[in-house]
């Protein structure tokens, strides 16, 4: 079938406008898992946006009916486990807590919580901020962050037990 | 009923981390981070002259490296501003770089690298980048200077670029293996080769005092 000049820049659009819309629908839950598996705001920023440009040199690509906030979430924690991010991040590193910077009560008491939450590992943090903050069942949890629930399960259990006994 | 230390915990969490501020616009690839200058369209613009202005200057000596074979037909020298993704630059999830060979050489060590473009599209690719020696744990090693003049190659799917990077006067202590070679382009990007093996921890001999810095250098990358 003959394809357009008008059809190709309708497609285009689109994806834009679904891109654009998933920025605004999502960008804060991507940014909270992010925060989950490093406990490092500026870091959480980082990967947030990079998910995001991952999300938009992928664009193209995306089955955009399928919802994208998994793939955005699998993306982010594929980057942060990445052990070369912290060369890269050399590079553009620089502080831009601009939320934090602006409100001194909420940094000194995201200072006492990220202290408590640095007793857990990536895993036991995001499992445990996923089902108990964001509500995800252990099966949804799992498939992010590519593990079993039951894995999950022992995950969200060692990380009450941890913080509890702190 | 008193909240258990848990739920404190989650509920001073979820509080935080609800309350941060999306960015104000969509990323659309790499952008100037806030503190590089500020991210004001006119900091970027300074950047973007600075580094023509440089390359102008620098192009005008020698290069410390010997450049390889010429550019072919596919090939067009550009000037040193950055090409952005939005240009088709090549990101690190769509290229794969690895360690072909470790040839020894007096004093130095020469690492023989290729380059596949493993993505779906064509990607343009600086033929010069900043080269570091790093270790498996990411430390950096060595770190390269900013390359002085740079082409860009167009890399169809599948196309493979080699490029030699020489290596010399590593004096720290033992790194964690495998030590590879990263290559940092102007915007940002960081290609990481795979090590020869995982095992791996060839580094150049150390020529100078105990703590003097080594020396990096690539060639361009090319067919």
């Amino acid at each position: 079938m003959y394809v357009g000049v008008t059809t190709h820049v309708a497609i285009a659009e689109s994806t834009e406008s679904a891109y654009e819309r998933a920025f605004e629908q999502h960008w804060s839950e991507v940014f909270r898992f992010a925060l989950a598996w490093t406990n490092d705001w500026t870091a959480a920023e980082d990967l947030a946006q990079d998910a995001y440009v991952r999300l938009w040199n992928h664009r193209t690509q995306l089955d955009w009916s399928r919802p994208v906030l998994p793939w955005l979430l699998v993306t982010a924690r594929r980057l942060a486990t990445d052990r070369f991010r912290a060369l890269r991040r050399r590079l553009l590193s620089t502080s831009h807590q601009e939320t934090l910077d602006a409100d001194p009560a909420l940094r000194a008491r995201w200072l006492d919580v990220c202290a408590a939450m640095t007793l857990l590992s990536p895993l036991e943090r995001t499992a445990l901020v996923m089902t108990a903050v964001e509500g995800a069942s252990y099966e949804e949890a799992g498939r992010v962050l590519g593990t079993t629930a039951g894995a999950l399960r022992a995950a969200v259990s060692r990380a009450r037990t941890k913080l509890e006994t702190a | 009923m008193e909240p258990s230390r848990v739920s404190r915990i989650l509920e001073d969490w979820s509080a935080v981390a609800h309350a941060a501020r999306r960015p104000a616009a969509a990323p659309r690839g790499i952008v100037i981070r806030s503190g590089l200058l500020g991210t004001t369209l006119a900091s970027a613009s300074l950047i973007v002259a600075a580094l023509v202005i440089a390359g102008v200057l620098l192009s005008r000596q020698e290069p410390n490296v010997v450049v390889g074979s010429s550019p072919s037909p596919r090939e067009s020298v550009a000037s040193a501003a950055a090409p952005s993704p939005s240009d088709g630059a090549c990101q690190p999830d769509e290229v794969d770089a690895r360690i072909t060979l470790w040839e020894g050489a007096a004093g130095s060590r020469i690492a023989d690298v290729e380059l596949t473009n493993t993505g779906s599209r064509p990607c343009n690719l600086e033929t010069m980048a900043k080269p570091w020696l790093a270790s498996g744990r990411g430390d950096v090693l060595i770190e390269g200077s900013t390359s002085r003049e740079t082409a860009i190659i167009t890399l169809a799917p599948g196309d493979v670029v080699k490029t030699l990077v020489q290596a010399s006067n590593y004096c720290g202590p033992a790194p964690e293996p495998p030590v590879t070679v990263v290559f940092v382009t102007s915007y940002g990007a960081a290609f990481v080769a795979t090590a020869l093996s995982p095992t791996d921890t060839t580094l150049p001999p150390c020529n100078g005092a105990p703590g003097s810095a080594g020396t990096i250098e690539m060639h361009p990358w090319a067919r």
